[in-house]
């Protein structure tokens, strides 16, 4: 173990956080915990405060001087948080420490977004996506600057707010939708702060919240650029909602900031759920009494037509497909299941190259987001955010479609390898599946999930597998993010197949682009924790 | 004979009579591909761009042309079209990818056309 100088303490973790250095702020987190004894959850509500300020944008698109726009990527240090808490509880004891020691290690790269894409502060997005250093490299070549330490403080786009409380609950959650909806930020934030306080209010917040973020996603990504949200909206607000009931509402002012204030951001897009509305107001004028659950759920020829929908069709097909299944008497989580799985589809048979995954993904995650909230809330708007998801999901699919497919990127067969799977003891499998996603070796990957589907109904042990190998990779929050949605919709799906979650699943975490080849932060993780594994 | 039999016979016959449209317009189409310049492929091809297509539906026969492009024009042709997209650069690469001469080659290699049918195995969309 590297032999770290000095006190391990929460102002400590705070400057690391500050300066972009995170590689010492993850070891200072992890001694606070593992060496001082400090409870996870504060460690966690620290690093939030320590990243609030810095994490605001002016807006998701940025004016160049030619007059075009590009868009300026949202945060991402609260996904991770928000999906590590959620991954605590799955994985277990100390390996399920590791995603917050992934979430940890991202915060301090994920800061000052907009000074990052114009290369005036160091991160990731500067780093890797916008190859600053290329730009402007600093005095030794064989450093790259723009992976820390920061150089200049970071910058504050939104100063902390007082709460508002005049009037009642319901004006103003009224009042608060609005404002979001028409970009005040700093209303929408103050609101949110007054109603927080009243627990009597917190279930009707958290559902106008939700609602708040899953209405707001574009119509359309196809060269759209920076015009679109890809749902990060309603990630945003399902984080808010997991991470306050995980650190209690009295200690979620921080996390408050971090999330309200960029609902109300630039650009705000109703154009889909514009259109969603007024197709179900024609169609289907009682849809506020759809049950959530019918005895009428979706037959596998219906599960067949969704499919070609959602992975082949276009977005009128996705709408007359829906409209009909809710038409003849469907419940909504029936239809959402349905979505979830059909889409699944996608991710198993079409998807090759590893740049691809991460706007379909980006729409499964939204999509758990609305089955979340379904699951948990009454709104009479749910039916209408069941085909959000599934138009969502199938624009990102004809997105990637509208590229030329790249032969360099085709993947081998999955049946290719599953005579050698079958040959594999099944109290064997896991440890040779775990090998093979590390090595994101998909199509041997997939074949290993195939052939274990298939000769047991044990799941369990499955998912762990594949969830605790996803979270070896580092500078990603989107792993944890996607690990967290397709465990909870694996857990609820009511269709007979829901194993196909699972197959979409281990094809995305063995697929998918790595920002980084290196497992340093496990690492470091495994040091001051020291699992079975390690 | 029961509806479903007479059900099956029907549906085969459809088919059939799909097929031999299809059959018909392949060969129209392995006509006008053989005697198009390279300037035209050029044009066909760039169609395909994001910018350009009419839609997923219309970029998802993009390998299908590539498909007949190998079967129906030599190496000189071929390597002519790789060489305009590769110069593009990174936006054209798949394009250029698909017109490698390795990628020919395995095209090529599983094209299916047994002595029984009209046309290979081309794929349809």
């Amino acid at each position: 173990m590297v032999q770290v100088q000095g006190a391990a303490t929460v102002d400590r973790l705070r400057d690391e956080i500050q300066g972009v250095r995170y590689r010492d702020a993850t070891t200072t987190f992890c001694r606070l915990v593992a060496e001082e004894d400090r409870p996870l959850k504060d460690m966690i509500q620290e690093a939030i405060g320590a990243a609030a300020p810095y994490v605001q944008v002016p807006s998701h698109l940025m004016r160049l001087p030619s007059g075009e726009m590009r868009g300026v990527n949202y945060d991402h240090t609260i996904l991770g948080w928000r999906g590590a808490i959620s991954l605590m509880g799955e994985l277990g004891g100390k390996r399920g420490i590791l995603p917050n020691i992934q979430a940890m290690w991202y915060v301090p790269q994920g800061l000052n977004v907009w000074e990052q894409v114009v290369c005036e502060f160091p991160g990731h997005y500067a780093r890797d996506g916008e190859q600053c250093n290329r730009q402007f490299p600093g005095p030794d070549e064989h450093v790259n600057r723009f992976d820390g330490p920061a150089w200049k403080p970071p910058k504050i786009y939104f100063r902390d707010h007082d709460p508002i409380e005049d009037g009642s609950v319901e004006d103003r959650l009224i009042r608060m939708n609005w404002a979001i909806s028409e970009g005040d930020k700093a209303e929408a934030y103050g609101l949110f702060l007054g109603l927080a306080k009243d627990p009597g209010a917190r279930t009707r917040l958290k559902d106008a919240i939700l609602f708040a973020g899953i209405t707001d996603l574009q119509d359309t990504i196809i060269n759209r650029g920076g015009y679109q949200n890809i749902g990060h909206k309603a990630l945003r607000a399902r984080a808010l909602v997991d991470i306050a009931d995980y650190l209690g509402w009295d200690n979620a002012h921080d996390l408050i900031y971090t999330v309200v204030p960029d609902l109300g951001c630039s650009p705000r897009l109703y154009g889909l759920w514009t259109e969603i509305s007024n197709i179900c107001r024609m169609e289907i004028p009682k849809h506020a009494e759809i049950p959530k659950r019918s005895d009428k759920p979706l037959t596998e020829r219906e599960l067949d037509i969704l499919t070609e929908a959602i992975v082949w069709g276009g977005p009128f097909d996705v709408n007359s497909a829906i409209m009909g299944f809710f038409k003849r008497g469907a419940g909504i989580l029936d239809v959402g299941d349905a979505v979830m799985v059909c889409f699944q589809r996608y991710l198993i048979d079409v998807l090759e190259h590893p740049n691809a995954f991460l706007h379909p993904t980006h729409a499964l995650d939204y999509m758990n987001v609305v089955q979340s909230w379904t699951r948990g809330y009454d709104n009479p708007h749910q039916v209408k955010a069941v085909f959000m998801g599934a138009r969502f999901m199938n624009d990102t699919i004809r997105s990637n479609a509208i590229y030329p497919r790249d032969p360099k990127t085709a993947l081998e067969p999955r049946w290719n390898y599953r005579t050698w799977a079958d040959g594999i003891a099944i109290d064997q499998l896991l440890g040779v599946l775990k090998r093979h996603v590390l090595a994101q070796d998909a199509p041997r990957s997939c074949a290993l999930v195939d052939s274990y589907l298939e000769r047991t109904t044990e799941r369990h042990d499955l998912l762990d597998t594949i969830t605790y190998a996803a979270c070896h990779w580092q500078n990603d929050p989107h792993v944890m993010r996607n690990c967290s949605s397709s465990l909870e919709e694996y857990r609820h799906n009511r269709t007979s197949r829901r194993d196909d979650i699972i197959r979409g699943y281990v094809k995305h975490q063995a697929r998918y682009v790595k920002r980084a080849l290196t497992h340093d932060c496990y690492q470091v993780f495994a040091e001051h924790f020291q699992p079975a594994d390690a | 004979m029961s509806d479903d039999q007479a059900r099956l016979g029907e549906l085969w016959r459809i088919r059939n009579a799909a097929a031999a449209t299809l059959a018909l317009c392949e060969e129209q189409m392995q006509r006008a591909v053989r005697e198009a310049s390279v300037e035209q492929l050029v044009s066909m091809i760039e169609t395909f761009s994001p910018a350009r297509s009419t839609g997923p539906e219309w970029t998802r026969t993009f390998e299908p042309l590539i498909e007949r492009l190998w079967a129906w024009r030599d190496a000189d042709t071929m390597a002519a079209l790789a060489e305009v997209f590769h110069a593009r650069g990174m936006p054209w690469m798949a394009v250029a990818n698909a017109l490698s001469p390795d990628q020919g080659a395995l095209l090529q290699a599983n094209l299916r056309h047994p002595a029984w049918a009209r046309l290979p195995a081309f794929a349809l969309t």
